[in-house]
């Protein structure tokens, strides 16, 4: 959690002081796609605190629902539809269950053990 | 890679998250909307509009000009102040009513149904209405009418047009039918204007069965207003919109 906190700190740190800025045009197809990496991180952030972290699982997961974000926003504003929606309301729904699971764990490891913590979060068929 | 910390990585995904981040806050978009095909047509008709004004504007910037350019000759002494003075008198007559004018136009010739059979339910659909006449006058001036009389009214700025039973009463004058209501202008458009299919006239016609009959001449001569004017209320407030 901290770690990834820390990340986006100092990459956005970076990214203020890169002279780079990409066309405006494109600022909702990236905007899409930074939903997207943000839930992979939480994903991956949760996955770790679950002990099944997998790099490959979370490195195609960042760069694929990126790429696919970004690909139903373009195409959506082809079709004059708004596609894009479909990726908010996935990854934006996703990111907050991630965060719940997150937190939970993070909360039960504190007071109590973490094995009965899971227990107890599998009987609640929450995450 | 497998043997690599998930820490380590997911801190190097975060970097590359927070730098997508500050670069999209860097463009300062206030807003991504989508464009939707009405807020395109919206701001089309805007764009329309305000290059409208800007050509109206242009124009009257011109003609600002053209007067600067008079009252130059005038100082210099090439131009009579009095000539243009006239001109200018003749100009404000011809708009305001105040001189006969004559043109190409039509006459319209209205009367009632003459038929003894009644039409619809109501008598009163067999009549002319005020109403019928302000219809066919307001047709008229879309069509680029230039001058209005009818029965030798002019119809001018502060022309009413009511009804008085069976007559009507326009500039404190009653009259009766038939109707004769002249216009100049091009008699084409103005013709179509009131003859078309689907014109109150045609309606007038073919529907209410009265009679209206438009046709094209040469030459129509319209009377001057032969009121008067008189504000007592309103004051000219100098030039300018």
């Amino acid at each position: 959690m901290f770690i990834a906190l820390i990340g986006i700190l100092v990459g956005a740190v970076i990214g203020f002081l890169l002279p780079y800025t990409y066309n405006t045009a494109y600022s909702l197809y990236i905007s899409v796609a930074i939903l997207a990496c943000l839930d992979s991180v939480f994903g991956g952030i949760r996955s770790n605190l679950e002990n099944n972290f997998s790099v490959k699982i979370f490195v195609s997961g960042f760069f694929g629902n990126a790429l696919l974000a970004a690909f139903l926003a373009y195409i959506g504003d082809r079709l004059g539809v708004p596609l894009y929606y479909a990726a908010i309301f996935t990854f934006g729904g996703r990111l907050f269950d991630n965060f719940a699971a997150i937190r939970r764990i993070w909360l039960n490891k504190r007071g109590r053990d973490k094995v009965r913590a899971n227990k107890e979060l599998k009987d609640k068929g929450e995450f | 890679m497998k043997n690599q910390n998930p820490k380590i990585i997911l801190g190097l995904f975060s970097i590359i998250v927070g730098i997508l981040i500050s670069t999209q806050m860097k463009l300062k978009v206030e807003s991504i909307a989508p464009i939707t095909l009405k807020s395109l047509q919206t701001t089309k008709d805007e764009i329309t509009f305000l290059n409208n004004e800007i050509y109206e504007m242009e124009k009257i910037i011109e003609q600002k000009e053209e007067e600067l350019q008079t009252i130059m000759d005038i100082h210099k002494g090439e131009e009579n102040i009095v000539d243009i003075l006239q001109d200018d008198l003749e100009v404000n007559m011809t708009s305001s009513g105040r001189t006969a004018l004559e043109g190409p136009g039509i006459k319209i010739t209205m009367y009632d149904n003459m038929s003894s059979e009644i039409i619809g339910l109501d008598i009163n659909d067999d009549v002319i209405h005020d109403v019928d006449i302000l219809n066919i006058l307001n047709d008229l001036k879309i069509a680029g009418a230039e001058a209005i009389s009818i029965n030798d009214q002019r119809v001018v700025a502060t022309s009413e047009i009511i009804c008085g039973g069976p007559i009507i009463r326009i500039n404190g004058k009653s009259i009766g039918t038939p109707f004769f209501i002249k216009a100049i202008g091009d008699p084409k458009l103005l013709m179509a204007s009131v003859n078309a299919p689907g014109t109150y006239g045609d309606i007038l016609r073919s529907v209410y069965q009265i009679g209206f009959e438009p046709e094209l001449q040469e030459s129509i001569r319209i009377p001057a207003y032969k009121g008067n004017f008189n504000y007592t209320y309103a004051k000219p407030v100098g030039e300018g919109e």
